[in-house]
């Protein structure tokens, strides 16, 4: 009698429970198409922060004399103040533009992939038509971006950058001879893993696999107005920024 | 060549410091506090304010800026000879307090309100509210709070 109230608990138990369980288990398997990236999504805490991290192959004597130049608000030279770029409003270029603290949208149109960021209100171009690179493509602070599927893994080159960008808010230098190769794969409906290779024998001596990172969909969140507006940064440098680091 | 971020390190002794004796569970908050400061603060660093204490300061808000890639809140506090003295304190993007349930109209002129916040290290009447300083945060004074949670995290 003991043994068949056991079994009769368990059962009742499981009919209870079940309902509750069965709307996770559908989300967690939720069907996803691996070549399908379209949606909003945000780097995951992690890594280098925003940024490829820190542990950058030994720099070049013109890498050096770069970094040396440049002074982060974050990182081994944190101070306040400083020269970061997108102080200005400057364009943050990639791969910066990934790490920052807020998210961005995968569009799929025919021949190509946008990426539109929240941060500086940016889109982002990538061929996935089969095109080769330009011979001598304009120095661009987003580079040129070619983009094919390896299997499951989006795979995007790009090259022809200007020198004007950081590689992260710690303050990494890079030349006009990047070459940066993201790979973006979806493992589950709302994960996906990235790693980074830069590539810039002017500024490092060895090619420079970034620390991977994982990437999680944001469903539901739409990307804001936010553009960096000059004048308005320029306000706010006068009202906060500057007498903070007087 | 391996760096660490000199934030870190000072958030890191400062929590050391206080979990010391505490075991596993403060281990476990240690950690939750660095990956939630080592990502979410303001884009361009946070170097010019002491992270390592919150205070906190009452005044009554003089305007509420609205604008990327940082909100503003002006604030008129009293100092101890009874001046009043208008603070500038920063906080996050309009998308990042959106997500965390603010508006544009969370705050107005006239709100009374106590503000836990991070002074700027050089005594300015500067601070930083945000998403990267856990336990920063504004209280009203019917008990209202406004906070940093990203309401849209899974």
């Amino acid at each position: 009698m003991r043994h068949f109230s056991a079994h009769s608990i368990a059962l009742v138990a499981a009919l209870t429970f079940a309902p509750l369980a069965m709307p996770q288990a559908a989300e967690t398997q939720a069907k996803f198409n691996a070549h399908d990236l379209s949606g909003v999504w945000q780097f995951a805490p992690g890594g280098g922060g925003q940024g490829p991290g820190d542990n950058f192959p030994p720099l070049t004597p013109w890498g050096q004399a770069k970094y040396d130049a440049n002074k982060p608000g974050y990182g081994p030279k944190a101070a306040p103040g400083g020269n970061d770029p997108i102080l200005k409003c400057d364009p943050m270029g990639v791969p910066r533009i990934l790490f920052v603290i807020w998210p961005f949208e995968i569009i799929h149109i025919p021949g190509r992939i946008l990426m539109f960021f929240e941060g500086q209100h940016t889109i982002r171009e990538i061929w996935m038509d089969g095109r080769k690179f330009p011979d001598d493509p304009d120095p661009r602070w987003y580079g040129y971006s070619v983009g094919k599927w390896d299997g499951d893994t989006l795979v995007i080159e790009t090259t022809g950058f200007n020198e004007k960008t950081w590689l992260g808010a710690q303050g990494q230098p890079h030349s006009d001879q990047m070459r940066t190769i993201e790979r973006y794969r979806r493992v589950d409906h709302d994960t996906i893993e990235f790693n980074l290779t830069i590539d810039d024998p002017k500024t490092y001596t060895k090619t420079w696999n970034a620390e991977p990172r994982t990437i999680k969909l944001k469903p539901g969140v739409e990307i804001p107005e936010s553009f960096c507006v000059a004048s308005e940064e320029e306000e706010f440098a006068k009202r906060i920024r500057e007498p903070a680091a007087r | 060549m391996n760096h660490k971020d000199t934030k870190t390190q000072r958030q890191s002794g400062s929590a050391v410091r206080i979990c010391f004796d505490s075991g596993p569970l403060c281990l476990c908050v240690f950690v939750s506090l660095w990956f939630l400061t080592a990502s979410a603060s303001a884009h361009h660093g946070n170097s010019a304010y002491d992270e390592q204490a919150r205070v906190p300061v009452k005044g009554t808000v003089t305007e509420f800026v609205w604008t990327n890639p940082h909100a503003q809140i002006n604030l008129d506090v009293k100092d101890k000879n009874g001046k009043v003295v208008n603070w500038g304190i920063e906080t996050n993007s309009p998308g990042i307090l959106t997500r965390a349930g603010w508006t544009r109209r969370s705050l107005k002129a006239g709100d009374e309100v106590t503000i836990i916040l991070c002074l700027a290290k050089n005594g300015a009447p500067i601070a930083y509210i945000g998403s990267g300083d856990p336990g920063t945060k504004v209280i009203f004074s019917d008990g209202r709070e406004l906070d940093f949670k990203d309401r849209t995290a899974q």
